[in-house]
């Protein structure tokens, strides 16, 4: 699949990839190697992977890391109440200590966990490491004896290898640096927000019942905000939930009033709203650029005639 | 305009100028795959080509964000810097092999505006420090920084030098992390007593005595380690102390994994990955951060710096932080009270060195100190070793 049908199969799903991310996309798909996504919070890391498994029909196997997470919560378990009823009732049966091992310990006995359901899938799935950066170091080594090898010893069972790769999404927040020995194995994407007419774009995708004019707006008031200091920056998610918000309360266009109302989909950390009103003359200047520009091409009057947005899809 | 007729060659210089001049780590792995990736792409498109290149070579948002240049510089505009080059070759036969390089790279850095002429200008006003340098980074054949050469290169040589942890610096950090090790992880461990059945090691023993589980196996939750996070004062009047924090937080990464380790001045750099690359190599220098030492403070704004960008993350009830600072501060105290009181409230404990605590008479009066202290949970000195296990014995958590 070269990257001009990735940006298309993506569009199609509503998501806006530059060529950059495509071709990253590609490269990961034709070598077969993880893709290392990382970027600020909210820009659609996650997401990617989502809508790649839906490109791809593929199925999507997601192990989200955290603090404390374990190989053996990654990989396996074994589900012990069966176990032990099996043990009981074969414990009439003349058979060996080996004999009575194996079937104890067999693949029906076995609860997958995601990275050995990503192994054994008969189509080669998308498995999605998210947050990589939150488990701990033991866990990344752990996780690049997987990456490199794709097989699983388990004692009690055997080697079990992949049938196909999978193709591997891993994103993370850089809370800590990740390890050269993984970024070597990956291949690398930063995803950075989005620019202006990127955002104008994806809003457009997201909810087609919005009108030139709010999209440019919020995009633009967006970019203001990232712009300043501020404790948690808004993500795409924030601007999209944004964008409902002001569709649910009619509004055709941003002004001061309804920024004050609903600023609370996009600010969640209570210093950022005192930040923010710090800065009021930016986001004015912002709003009021925007509203004149548009003013004379009369963009706005082509989608709402003066009600407000009228939302015509069931996004 | 390009320097050789063949694409793989050209893509092997590309990746050497990568390696020697922008300290890309690239190996014949890597190299593989960037050729790999140019067959699939398509060769007319240049973002396309650019793009996967990037993808392939670049491991870091740092080498990401340098390679455009590099892209730009090799790919593109090799014939603006041809004329220079050839001067910079005439220089290299004149000066000797081991100066030619640092040529190179000052033009490198403003190849476009500066005429060979002043290159070389420049390359006299540091000569004293480079020659020095270059020879050094060769005989341990690391690649070269490019960080190194730029303008700034001068306040370099005031990066403080990180001392070689020894055994006794180390002995006293894990005393440290051993002490300040928190309340049970949520992690359970295979254990000799515990709280919880271990029903799966039972039951694979059970086999050996005919199915019966005659010896119970436990589960227990290892304590919880706790994170560091040091802040390194990077700002002039540090000049003597800094050194001494950063072989603290060296003898913390030797005791614990989990430190990161930032400096500031006027802006906040993360250098935990500098810093445990200078404790392994005998490069015993912070190089890559030119902007980070020297110059005045503003100590409030880097702390909400670090809250912002790391804060989210790094901050928890697991970690302790350590601003190892003098606490004089040109910045806005508003900003710094600010910084510190979110700081408090979302750390396990905030530990504040100041060198100058050590000297007889003296009071935290400077401004900066002032609105600091009530916020800080142990204040302390740290010049050498003993104010390292005074601190390992006094520093608390809070509760």
């Amino acid at each position: 699949m070269d990257a001009a049908t990735i940006r298309a199969r993506f569009r199609d799903r509503a998501f806006i990839v530059d060529e950059a991310f495509a071709t990253a996309l590609q490269l990961a798909l034709a070598l077969e190697k993880p893709l290392l996504v990382e970027g600020p919070a909210g820009v659609g890391k996650t997401e990617t992977a989502k809508v790649l498994a839906d490109v791809l029909a593929a199925r999507l196997i997601r192990l989200q890391c955290y603090e404390g997470l374990d190989a053996m919560t990654a990989l396996y378990e074994w589900n012990y109440p069966s176990q032990m009823l099996r043990a009981r009732l074969s414990e009439t049966e003349n058979s060996t200590i080996e004999e009575r091992e194996k079937q104890i310990f067999s693949e029906r006995f076995l609860l997958k966990r995601p990275l050995l359901e990503a192994i054994t899938e008969q189509q080669p799935p998308v498995l999605l490491i998210d947050e990589v950066d939150r488990a701990d170091e033991a866990f990344e080594a752990f996780l690049l004896e997987v990456l490199a090898e794709w097989q699983v010893t388990i004692p009690e069972l055997g080697t079990i290898r992949a049938t196909h790769k999978p193709r591997v999404i891993i994103t993370s927040n850089r809370t800590r640096e990740l390890s050269d020995a993984l970024r070597r194995r990956c291949l690398f994407l930063w995803l950075p927000y989005p620019t202006l007419e990127q955002e104008i774009a994806i809003l457009h995708a997201r909810l087609p019942g919005l009108s030139e004019r709010l999209a440019r707006q919020i995009a633009a008031l967006m970019q203001t905000l990232r712009g300043l200091s501020l404790q948690k920056a808004p993500g795409i998610a924030e601007s999209l939930d944004w964008a409902m918000a002001l569709l649910h309360l009619h509004r055709d266009h941003l002004d001061r009033h309804a920024l004050e109302q609903t600023l609370g989909c996009v600010l969640k950390v209570y210093e950022d709203h005192a930040v923010v009103h710090g800065h009021a003359a930016e986001l004015a200047a912002a709003l009021g650029e925007t509203s004149t520009s548009l003013q004379p091409g009369g963009h706005s009057l082509q989608t709402d005639f003066g009600f407000g947005s009228v939302s015509t899809s069931g996004r | 305009m390009y320097p050789f007729g063949g694409l793989p060659e050209n893509l092997t210089s590309f990746c050497g100028a990568l390696r020697r001049e922008y300290g890309f780590h690239i190996g014949a792995g890597e190299l593989l795959d960037a050729a790999r990736a140019l067959e699939i792409v398509d060769l007319s498109n240049e973002q396309a080509v650019r793009s996967a290149l990037r993808t392939v070579l670049a491991c870091t948002h740092d080498d990401a964000a340098r390679f455009d240049g590099a892209f730009d510089r090799f790919f593109l505009s090799r014939h603006d810097t041809e004329v220079q080059d050839e001067a910079s070759t005439q220089k290299r036969r004149l000066r000797g092999d081991s100066t030619g390089e640092v040529d190179d790279m000052s033009q490198a850095s403003d190849a476009t505006t500066a005429s060979s002429a002043e290159a070389v200008d420049i390359f006299g006003d540091v000569g004293p420090i480079t020659p020095l340098e270059t020879g050094d980074q060769e005989a341990e054949g690391a690649p070269v920084a490019g960080a190194r050469y730029s303008p700034l290169g001068v306040e370099v040589s005031q990066a403080p030098e990180v001392a070689e942890v020894d055994e006794a610096w180390l002995a006293a950090a894990r005393v440290l992390v051993r002490r300040l090790q928190l309340g049970p992880s949520r992690k359970w461990r295979a254990a000799p007593e515990g709280r919880r059945f271990d029903v799966r090691r039972t039951l694979r023993a059970s086999l050996q005595t005919g199915s019966e589980p005659l010896s119970p196996k436990w589960l227990a939750r290892p304590r919880r380690q706790p994170r560091f996070v040091v802040v390194v004062d990077g700002s002039r009047s540090m000049s003597q102390h800094a050194g001494t924090a950063l072989k603290l937080a060296s003898a913390l990464m030797g005791a614990t994994p989990r430190v990161e380790v930032f400096t500031f001045s006027t802006t906040l750099e993360r250098v935990t990955s500098e810093l445990k690359r200078a404790s392994v190599t005998s490069t015993r220098r912070l190089h890559a951060l030119a902007s980070a030492w020297g110059g005045g403070t503003t100590i409030g704004q880097c702390l909400a710096e670090f809250l912002r960008r790391f804060g989210g993350r790094l901050l928890s009830p697991n970690t302790v932080v350590i601003v190892a600072s003098d606490g004089l501060d040109v910045g806005d105290p508003e900003t710094l009270r600010a910084a510190m009181q979110a700081l408090r409230r979302r750390a396990a404990a905030l530990v504040w060195l100041n060198p100058l605590l050590g000297t007889p008479g003296y009071e935290p009066t400077a401004l900066g100190m002032r609105i600091a202290k009530p916020f800080v949970t142990t204040f302390a000195s740290v010049n050498g070793l003993t104010d390292l296990v005074h601190l390992s014995r006094t520093v608390h958590l809070r509760s």
